[in-house]
């Protein structure tokens, strides 16, 4: 119970653990993935919002379960970090304290790059299993974002979330 | 000791189990992964499509890729680096429960390609040890027992049938199906219904479709789909045990004598039977034999003719699509077109058999289908513009929802004969092993050129219909990527134990007491979906097992 509890603690810190960001070769400063990923999520699809559908929180499911891979998981964590590195070469500031224009542009400039071209495509992928997956996920809030594409899930529905 | 231990739980095994348990027999069927019923079956996107919950996570099992290049090397892949994954329904009842059952019967000239279509070069076509005719009972048994619903429509090459018709009435179609089948008739294609392995109406003590809207890939909560579990290992009182991975398979020089497995907590079982069946799916069959040598078969059990694992095939051919849009519909056919649920179940034949050069063809099968309804695939389609580059924000938003919205996807696919060669075959590699310790296998990949051939021919007869249809974004691809699905061979059956695993009864020719009733069997595949031969052929190896088991019992 004791390896469990630890382990589950680390884990649950995966998203909230610190990303060192570097600016060529010093220190620059400090970020954790979910307080990018909550700004990029908006950046990049913000009818979530308007739905009033919050699609961050379902990262935690992400970076916990069992069925996702050490490598996609540290791929996501890694992505955050280029990400911030990008913003701070363009504009000497982490993304998430710049101007939404100023964010536009960077996401822009990585989406030219293989690295960032499949960051972002992974990214969106999670967001929209999020926003239009079974509700007992916690993202697609009362199944907002069915609705706004008038679509019927499946039945019989889940009774339990796979983790 | 059992009379019949039967190794995997799918299309190949479950008829056995059913056939012998219910004549009286003691069965025990060994399975690597889980027992679900209906009640456990529902439509969760994420965990059945996108967290694969009825497949082994890859890091723990996985197969080596071997791809074939035209410059005579192969390009080696790793399952689990590469994501290629070639598990199809860890599960009692295998992949039929995930199947969408799309049920055609082989042809007769299926079972004689070599004597009907001739040598073709760097194939090993040869012809089956069993006629259709020796098998249609079978077939028909299968569309009674497990239930097929259809309506036989006469074309060109409508196969011979013991009765005139389907069992089960059609499913319910989609209206644009009415709009197919003035475009056929147009271009002078004849109409077929698909026959579906899924009930139409309540009946074997099984509910009819719910019509859910999602088949394909998820197992049924209704039980209409006739998966090995619902229609056959319900039905019997064969004992199952789950959470055993069968790694080897013990023998003298004569009989297999024990069957070994792990759980997968690494504890070490095994089984004593009179018989055993293995139906662990084309590959993973290979594979034991291949892991379990012994003094008396240095290269793998079953092997003296050096055949197992050779001459695996897949189904060959591809796909393509075509989207009806709003703007070219009138408001009751949008609202025909948007209806959820039923299903489109339209099939092609019309060239199972071509000509083309003044060369006789073996051709295959097209079946139309709307594209598969999971939503988070379609919309991270729209996530790319027509040049290629990545959309977000309100562009992206504004696609997807008119996409959704205001048009629908037909998709065809085109099944024909992947071709048996030397360079397509399963081994295993001593040095990679899987989670429990075991050798893994080794996925040797190479298409024929004539099944490319093939495959352009058909799927360019299947764009005139959407042509015909009006829709836009007309595309496909054939190619020799194999759907790891669809998948057989490995241990062909023959006359000649020199140059076949497997008697006509599936038996080994060099074992008494072993049979393989899974895909494995087929020397070639017919241009069909696998399913419903793989039970009907199973089904004909119960009958030969029950007289074995009678022959055993009256000696002693």
């Amino acid at each position: 119970m004791t390896t469990f509890s630890r382990r589950k603690f680390l884990a649950a810190g995966f998203l909230s653990s610190a990303v060192f960001l570097m600016d060529g070769c010093s220190l620059f400063g400090v970020t954790t993935p979910i307080d990018t990923i909550k700004v990029l999520h908006r950046d990049l699809f913000p009818k979530a919002a308007e739905l009033n559908i919050i699609t961050a929180p379902y990262m935690h499911i992400i970076f916990h379960h069992s069925r996702i891979s050490k490598s996609d998981k540290k791929f996501i964590k890694n992505g955050v970090k280029w990400l911030n590195e990008e913003a701070i070469k363009m504009h000497k500031n982490s993304y998430v304290k710049l101007s939404s224009l100023k964010r536009q542009g960077v996401l822009r400039s990585i989406a030219k790059t293989e690295w960032g071209e499949s960051f972002l495509y992974n990214i969106m992928g999670y967001m929209f299993e999020a926003m239009l997956g079974d509700p007992i996920y916690g993202g697609n809030n009362k199944e907002a974002g069915w609705r706004w594409l008038a679509f019927s899930g499946g039945e019989p529905r889940p009774k339990k979330a796979f983790l | 000791m059992v009379d019949v231990c039967i190794i995997g739980s799918g299309a190949g095994a479950s008829p056995i189990a059913y056939e012998l348990a219910n004549a009286g027999f003691s069965v025990v069927v060994l399975e690597k992964g889980e027992n679900y019923s209906e009640s456990d079956f529902n439509k969760d996107e994420l965990a059945v499509c996108r967290r694969d919950m009825f497949t082994p996570p890859l890091w723990e099992q996985k197969h080596i890729i071997n791809e074939y290049n035209e410059d005579g090397t192969f390009t080696r892949y790793d399952g689990a680096e590469s994501g290629w994954n070639f598990w199809n329904g860890s599960m009692v009842g295998g992949s039929s429960n995930l199947m969408s059952g799309y049920f055609h019967r082989m042809k007769p000239n299926d079972f004689r390609l070599k004597s009907v279509y001739g040598e073709i070069k760097g194939a090993n076509v040869v012809d089956w040890p069993l006629s259709y005719e020796e098998l249609e009972p079978y077939y028909t048994k299968v569309e009674q027992v497990v239930g097929v619903s259809g309506k036989v429509v006469e074309h060109k090459f409508q196969e011979p049938r013991s009765t005139a018709d389907f069992p089960y009435p059609p499913l319910q179609t989609n209206g644009a199906t009415k709009w197919y089948d003035k475009a056929c008739k147009a271009l002078g294609y004849d109409v077929m219904p698909t026959p579906r392995a899924i009930l139409s109406e309540d009946s074997l003590n099984r509910k009819g479709c719910f019509y859910s809207n999602f088949c394909g890939s998820y197992g049924c909560a209704s039980a209409a789909k006739g998966s090995g579990r619902a229609a056959l290992l319900q039905k019997c009182k064969a004992k199952i045990i789950t959470d055993a991975f069968v790694y080897r398979l013990e023998s003298d020089n004569k009989r297999v004598t024990r069957a070994y497995y792990y759980t997968k907590h690494g504890v070490r079982h095994s089984v004593k039977a009179k018989i055993f069946v293995l139906a662990a799916q084309a590959i993973e069959s290979s594979r034991l034999l291949l892991n379990s040598k012994n003094e008396y078969f240095p290269n793998g059990l079953a092997n003296s003719s050096g055949e197992v694992g050779k001459n695996l095939i897949f189904s060959a051919g591809g796909s393509g699509s075509g989207r009806f849009v709003f703007e070219k519909l009138s408001k009751e056919q949008q609202e025909e077109l948007m209806q959820p649920g039923v299903f489109f179940n339209r099939s092609l034949q019309d060239w199972y058999e071509f000509s083309e050069d003044g060369q006789k063809y073996k051709g295959g099968t097209i079946d139309f289908l709307f594209e598969h309804q999971n939503i988070i695939p379609r919309v991270m389609q729209e996530v790319y513009d027509s040049e290629g580059n990545l959309l977000w924000g309100e562009e992206l938003a504004k696609n997807i929802h008119k996409r959704m919205t205001t048009s629908r996807v037909l998709t065809f696919e085109v099944f024909n004969d992947w071709l048996p060669t030397d360079r397509c075959f399963v081994s295993v590699d001593e040095n990679v092993k899987d989670t429990y310790g075991v050798p893994v296998g080794v996925i040797n990949l190479y298409g024929h050129p004539q099944d490319l051939k093939v495959g352009e021919h058909l799927a360019k007869k299947a764009l005139k219909v959407l042509e015909e249809l009006g829709c836009e974004e007309i595309d496909y691809s054939i190619s020799a990527s194999p759907p790891p699905n669809l998948v057989a061979g490995g241990c062909r059956f023959g006359e000649d134990a020199k140059t076949s695993v497997l008697d006509k009864n599936c038996k080994a020719h060099d074992l008494e007491n072993l049979y393989v009733s899974d895909a494995s069997f087929m020397p070639t595949g017919g241009s069909v979906p696998y399913t419903w031969t793989i039970y009907a052929n199973s089904f004909r190896v119960a009958d030969a097992i029950k007289e074995q088991l009678k022959s055993i019992k009256n000696q002693s």
